[in-house]
């Protein structure tokens, strides 16, 4: 039996879901997440208070009011992700993650869906966009010119902050940061796209707006779908990938099976592992090779392929008879 | 279409487009064409602000449309009616402006381009009531010179105004 300290220091090691190093690049992330929420509060505003009747210039609002949602969902996931389980939650919250990222996936999809929808819409009835004047600090000027000072603004910021969201995400191997910070890499093309739209009305080319808020829309659209499809991919449990293609399997797998195999007294293995937001959660199925495995052997296991990477936070080894198990396709 | 492909395409459209003298541009050319030609004004009585008496028209747009037009060197074609239909013709590209009292809380907001508010009275329920005229849609030219020329005229509309309270 465990002593009541030794089980509070296992309780709080595995709490801590980070070696130290990646705890800084965590704070890092945190820091460039709250920063972009700040950034995004001034060209929110910037952007509503010249907000005029083109379509394109909405569908850019839009799409800045809609990258609240990756920093948010990343910064309240990170609080809830590592709470200790409880009664209730057995496994802990770390699906939070997972979950946050499908309701910005739904978000985006929506609302790209929308765009496109509403933009084709006006431009089927063809409705010129009417844009007047605006007096500005006792200057007046075509209004135009104002909405593309705002969208002037929001090109070049995401960018940067877009960058430097990449090698964070790298490091934590963190899905919500990367799809954020690729997010954000490619809105400078919405608010360029936003200012070709204003452009296009004050030079009578009215349809070029709604076909600039089209692009944007789709841009948006296309955000969410990509997204979704990893977000459900991890619901649905599906095999653990790297964190920027959905359809490489995460080196971490292999690993595992060879870290055991290694291990005195294993005969054969076989590995499921699933992620659980930011970690993954591995059981290994382990045939003994001679004598029965007793329970030290068991922990000398599990101790192994929990030194192959620090993501793997809930591993569980199990002694059976023979593989493959009936129910699992060979890995 | 690839976003960047559309950005290359659509800049370029954008440089190459002739002569970028002003904006904005008329998508249908009606300040240049009315510029020394004729304007067709829609309008529908309502005084102070328009008025018909045996053929004889008055009020403050009257008034107002009138020396815009003569401003521009152009010829006021005037066409009588009621709101509705009016706007209409507007929406069909038959008329290039219509007045008639006209505020800011009109209903035809997305079947024309409301000016801004060149004057505002109080209502007969005591809250503000800012006035504007109707272009047509996404005439932007027109709009901005309608709305330069209402701008320099505030004031005198709103003496004008003052005068006729009793």
């Amino acid at each position: 039996m465990t002593t009541r300290s030794e089980r509070r220091a296992k309780t709080l090691a595995e709490r801590i879901e980070l070696p130290p190093a990646k705890t800084r690049v965590l704070q890092h992330a945190v820091r460039l997440e709250w920063l972009t929420i700040a950034f995004l509060v001034t060209a929110v505003t910037a952007m509503y208070l010249a907000l005029g009747s083109s379509q394109a210039m909405k569908a850019a609002w839009i799409e800045d009011l809609l990258s609240f949602l990756p920093p948010i969902a990343f910064l309240v996931t990170n609080r809830v992700r590592s709470k200790e389980p409880t009664r209730d939650h057995p496994f802990g919250f770390h699906r939070s993650v997972s979950v946050g990222y499908l309701v910005a996936a739904v978000a985006l999809l929506t609302m790209g869906t929308y765009l496109v929808a509403e933009s084709a819409l006006g431009l089927v009835s063809a409705d010129h966009v009417p844009i007047g004047l605006v007096t500005v600090f006792g200057y007046t000027f075509w209004a135009g010119w104002l909405m593309i000072a705002a969208l002037t603004y929001t090109l070049v910021p995401p960018v940067l902050l877009g960058r430097a969201k990449l090698t964070p995400a790298r490091e934590l191997h963190d899905k919500v940061l990367y799809a954020d910070a690729d997010m954000n890499k490619a809105d400078w093309q919405t608010a360029a796209a936003g200012i070709v739209g204003v452009l296009g009305i004050g030079l009578g080319l009215w349809w070029l707006d709604f076909v600039a808020a089209i692009v944007i829309g789709a841009s948006i659209g296309y955000d969410g779908w990509k997204n979704l499809r990893t977000a459900l991919s991890d619901l649905m449990d599906s095999r653990a990938s790297v964190f920027d293609d959905r359809t490489t399997v995460h080196p971490a797998v292999a690993g595992i099976r060879d870290a055991a195999l290694a291990e005195r007294g294993v005969g054969a293995v076989q590995v499921r592992v699933r992620e659980e937001g930011h970690v993954f959660h591995a059981e290994v199925f382990v045939v003994p090779s001679g004598a029965a495995l007793g329970l030290g052997d068991l922990d000398r296991i599990r101790d192994a392929v929990r030194g192959v990477d620090w993501k793997l936070h809930h591993v569980v080894v199990a002694p059976v008879r023979e593989l493959p198990l009936g129910n699992l396709p060979p890995s | 279409m690839r976003p960047r492909t559309f950005l290359a395409v659509a800049v370029a459209v954008l440089v190459a487009a002739p002569g970028c003298a002003a904006i904005p541009v008329d998508p249908e050319g009606t300040l240049e064409r009315a510029s020394g030609g004729v304007l067709r004004v829609g309008m529908s009585e309502h005084e102070p602000w328009t008025a018909l008496d045996d053929g004889e028209r008055s009020g403050v747009e009257v008034r107002l449309i009138e020396e815009f037009a003569a401003g521009r060197d152009a010829d006021v074609e005037w066409q009588d009616g009621g709101e509705e239909s009016l706007i209409e013709q507007l929406h069909r590209g038959e008329l290039d402006v219509v007045v008639g009292g006209l505020t800011e809380k009109t209903p035809w907001v997305d079947a024309a381009a409301l000016t801004r508010p060149y004057v505002v009275v109080t209502g007969p329920d005591g809250s503000p009531e800012p006035h504007v005229m109707a272009a047509r849609r996404g005439e932007n030219a027109l709009l901005v010179a309608l709305e330069r020329f209402l701008l320099e005229h505030e004031a005198a509309v709103a003496d004008e105004l003052d005068g006729e309270r009793p």
